[in-house]
């Protein structure tokens, strides 16, 4: 069918901008991801597509469908959207068993019985939930609701499926397991999806693109591996995984990479610096930092300190005058001095005004 | 992908805007109905519907110089405040013992104590008075055994005890969820830093009684300044009047012509008044926050262990429900059922019933006791239906004047009944056209819908936000509009509360006469209406029949609701 288009986005709740001047452009069949911190404005951007938030202006439009535009005053309510939503909660209708759950939207569209009970039944069993036709949601487990409440969003064949933090209410196993489970029905379906969640791993692992989005703008658009492996800025870095960011100063500069000053007076090999000021903040993921048994090139002598123990890996605060980071290793090493070696190609050099500002405690925008 | 549902189709006809203004517009139309032209008459030197009436102040300066409204609202608010005061002490001293210790009879004194509210003021009044008043049966008793009267009724302190004394149980139930529900924790934590259980209570609990006292409290005072009953009843006949009676007097007694100019500006006074109490109100509520303590997981306080003392605790639990509450409803039965009351020959030697029989042949009696079941049920079921519009409208919609209609909505809490009627009347004869439902039940049916939204509203409203909003949210993604979201998804989980609004204006409109003075004619007379006419005439024997019918089909009612509907009525 045909691409989703937000142009200039901005939803704005009395002298409050929740969202700010965002567009995307999601084509056919793609799984986006809008990650972020709480209150960054990505469950207020898919409430807005879905109709149920009034967006302040730009415009909203899948294919030639316009679904808001401040320009013309056009808004379509939510039910002619012909979208499909999943809620946190999943808002499955308490008093309706699971058939009848997915029933309701058939009936508004004015299917035939017939054709209703077998839409009905495809769609639990794409979810494997077809033994529960007859059960009441409160009869079933968070898992179970879960997925009814997928198919009630899928039963329509609606447009566009939008996920809002679908799988929050699941324990960390069961998470693992229907995110994959999610990843294959959205492949197989081809559906146009927007999945909304404030867990990066999650949305490593499923999505074709991610939109980072913090304080109602969107930081960085690109595939898993972009964001991972190249944070547009300071934000990105830090909120993607974790990061390391060391002060320094850069001291040459060239198109490949550069050479910066740390705040221990080491000087190190760089990729690329920023135009601007010469004062820049090296990111450095933990794991990829590594050990030497000796001096060389790019590597700094630092004290070992507390390590602890995260499962697969050991993280260790490492520290040097002027100097604190932490890195990451497969085996346990004994406390003292030790060397440590950071790639060049692993650093990101931001410039030190753009430092990340760690605000996840703000106020939630709803 | 192969499930065969086409992609929506052509939009089926959307009644939503259509319903929201309608009943937008409908609600605010009836809301202003009876004010206005109380506003209007206020200013007017002649009857409103005289095309010769101008503009004028004269109204409010002869109601200072000429009528002594002074000494008017000198007994309103004396009367109000002694009111008030009983009632809260009373209410509060109750909701602790019951719901706090361990007192016996804790449970069954409990439900006996909430019946004055299931009642009229009326009904409690002529009680009262038959037990208590200058030729009551316990009055007499008192004063063959020892001599002298210790109580009189016809004064503000006996008007005002009476009154409080009928109000207290409104105090009780709000004190009473907030003992109840408070956080055991709370308490717990005062134990472990060395407080008793009484000092705990005392210093934690009862503190945080504070906001529903204040809010029963500034309830009760409204109820006072407004009741009409009593101050009738036992005001009337020892000269003290109040606003209320003053209004009644002026408006229907006043023997030739009513002098409407002076009764528009009383009554538009007593609005105002009325209405800035109830903000008041509102204003006093504001910031409670900190005395919220209602969590999802809060566990229920434990009972305090009274030792010996219960029994002393259920002594004065007791009298209080004995004195006030069985005495005065075994009274109506009683009256209802001798030839005459006294001490002086055992009521056995008097039985008769006539009284019933006297009510039941009349055909003008027997019809103001099917017109109040017909009120209550026609009325009770419109109201429920007008009320979960508006509360869906204002809580569950974007319509643009959703806020304002619940503002408008519930402003008829700020509407005393005998404003209500009055302006009603008032607004039927001034209306053209409207003359076709003057005097008929339908008039009355409005009128005590208009005055009961806030009563209805109340019992909707919080269960409508136990709701979750992606419930609707949800179907309005799947399809729905918001006319279907709320018919096929809300509805049917606010059964419960549905029923229970149901039941509370059935209650409400059952037991109201206030509203109704002025609007009845001969054919649309209520139980009410009927018991004062009998009132005027001195038959106290069919009166009491008629409250005890009154009593009885509430009691039916109340039980069948209850366990039928399921519906919650006063805990």
């Amino acid at each position: 069918m045909a691409d989703l288009v937000l142009e200039n986005l901005t939803i704005a709740y009395g002298n409050v901008t929740a969202v700010r001047d965002v567009s995307l452009t999601i084509p056919k069949g793609e799984f986006l991801t809008l990650l972020g911190p709480s209150g960054c404005g990505k469950s207020t951007t898919l409430f807005a597509i879905a109709g149920l938030n009034h967006a302040t202006s730009g415009r909203i439009a899948l294919g030639e469908r316009v679904f808001f535009d401040d320009r013309t005053g056009r808004s379509e309510p939510p039910e002619r959207r012909n979208i499909g939503l999943v809620f946190q909660s999943y808002a499955l209708w308490p008093h309706k068993t699971v058939a009848d759950n997915l029933a309701f939207p058939l009936e508004l569209r004015k299917v035939g019985r017939a054709e209703r009970d077998r839409a009905i039944a495809e769609a639990l069993d794409l979810v494997e939930m077809g033994a529960y036709a007859r059960r009441y949601p409160f009869e079933l487990s968070g898992g179970q609701q879960q997925r009814v409440a997928l198919a009630r969003a899928l039963v329509y064949r609606p447009s566009l499926l939008l996920l809002d933090e679908p799988l929050s209410n699941l324990d960390a196993k069961l998470r693992e397991r229907a995110r994959v489970w999610l990843r294959e029905l959205q492949e197989r379906l081809n559906v146009t999806t927007i999945y909304v969640t404030h867990d990066q791993a999650e949305a490593l692992a499923v999505s074709d693109r991610i939109a980072v989005m913090h304080n109602g703008t969107i930081r960085q658009l690109g595939t898993p591996t972009e964001i991972y492996e190249q944070p547009s800025d300071a934000f990105v870095a830090d909120f993607i995984g974790s990061s390391n960011f060391l002060e320094g100063t850069v001291v040459e500069r060239g198109a490949s990479g550069s050479r910066v000053r740390l705040a221990n007076g080491a000087t190190i090999a760089t990729s690329a610096a920023p135009g601007g000021p010469g004062e820049v903040l090296v990111a450095i993921r933990p794991e990829r930092i590594t050990l030497a048994d000796g001096p060389g090139e790019n590597t700094i002598p630092v004290t070992l300190g507390t390590g602890s123990y995260l499962g697969s890996v050991y993280q260790y605060e490492v520290s040097t005058p002027g100097l604190n980071f932490r890195i990451q290793t497969d085996r346990r090493v004994p406390q003292g001095d030790v060397f440590a070696r950071i790639p060049p190609e692993a650093t990101t050099l931001f410039l030190k005004s753009e430092a990340p500002v760690r605000n996840e405690e703000a106020a939630p925008v709803v | 992908m192969s499930l065969t549902a086409e992609p929506i189709g052509k939009p089926a006809l959307d009644p939503s805007r259509w319903v929201m203004w309608g009943v937008a517009i409908l609600t605010t139309v009836l809301v202003i109905g009876p004010i206005a032209p109380i506003v209007a008459q206020a200013f007017l030197d002649r009857p409103l519907y005289d095309d010769e009436a101008t503009l004028t102040l004269a109204n409010f300066v002869r109601l200072v110089t000429e009528q002594g409204i002074g000494i008017v609202a000198f007994n309103t608010i004396v009367f109000a405040v002694i009111t008030t005061v009983v009632a809260q002490l009373f209410g509060a001293a109750a909701a602790i013992v019951i719901g706090r210790t361990n007192v016996p009879g804790r449970k069954w004194m409990g439900e006996l104590l909430v019946w004055p509210l299931f009642v009229s003021h009326l009904v409690i009044a002529f009680g009262w008075f038959t037990m208590y008043g200058p030729s009551g049966y316990l009055t007499l008793m008192m004063r063959s055994l020892t001599g002298v009267t210790p109580w009189n009724l016809y004064t503000l302190t006996g008007m005002g005890i009476v009154a409080g004394l009928s109000q207290a149980p409104l105090a009780y139930l709000m004190c009473l969820g907030a003992v109840t529900k408070a956080d055991a924790q709370l308490e717990d934590a005062a134990r472990t830093v060395g407080a008793g259980p009484f000092r705990a209570l005392w210093s934690v609990t009862v503190p945080m009684m504070r906001p529903a006292i204040i809010y029963s409290g500034v309830l009760n005072f409204v109820v006072g300044i407004e009741m009409l009953s009593i101050p009738l009843l036992f005001g009337a006949p020892a000269g003290i009047q109040t606003i209320t009676s003053f209004l009644y007097e002026e408006g229907i007694q006043a023997a030739v012509r009513p002098d409407y100019g002076i009764v528009g500006a009383a009554a538009l006074i007593l609005l105002l008044v009325v209405a800035g109490l109830v903000w008041l109100q509102g204003a006093l509520m504001t910031g409670s926050g900190r005395f919220i303590t209602v969590r999802g997981k809060a566990s229920r306080p434990s009972t305090i262990d009274l030792g010996p003392w219960r029994w002393i605790a259920f002594t004065g639990l007791f009298a209080y429900v004995f004195f006030t509450i069985v005495v005065v409803f075994a009274g109506i039965f009683l009256r209802a059922s001798v030839t005459f009351l006294t001490p002086l020959v055992p009521f056995w030697n008097l039985f008769t019933a006539d009284h019933f029989w006297l009510i039941l042949d009349n055909s003008s009696y027997l019809r103001s006791i099917t017109n109040s079941i017909v009120v209550s049920l026609i009325g009770g079921v419109a109201g429920t239906a007008l009320v979960v519009i508006i509360t869906l409208i204002a809580r569950r919609s974007e319509f643009v004047f959703g806020r304002a209609l619940e503002y408008v909505a519930l402003f008829p809490r700020s509407l005393p009944g005998i404003i209500a009627g009055l302006g009603f009347f008032y607004a039927v004869i001034w209306v053209p056209g409207l003359d076709a439902v003057r005097g008929t039940i339908w008039v009355l049916i409005v009128a005590f819908m208009v005055r009961y939204i806030p009563v209805g509203f109340g019992a909707i409203a919080p269960a409508l936000a136990q709701i979750g909003d992606e419930l609707d949210r949800g179907a309005r993604v799947s399809g729905a509009n918001w006319w279907t979201t709320v018919t096929r998804i809300v509805l049917p989980l606010l059964k419960p509360a549905l029923f229970s609004c149901f039941a509370l204006l059935f209650i409400h409109f059952f037991k109201e006469y206030v509203t109704a003075v002025f609007l009845y004619q001969p054919g649309s007379e209520i139980i009410g209406t009927t018991m004062l006419q009998l009132w005027a005439q001195g038959d106290n024997g069919p009166v009491s029949a008629l409250a005890t019918i009154q009593v009885v089909i509430t009691a039916i009612f109340v039980f069948v609701a209850r366990r039928a509907l399921g519906a919650k009525i006063y805990g």
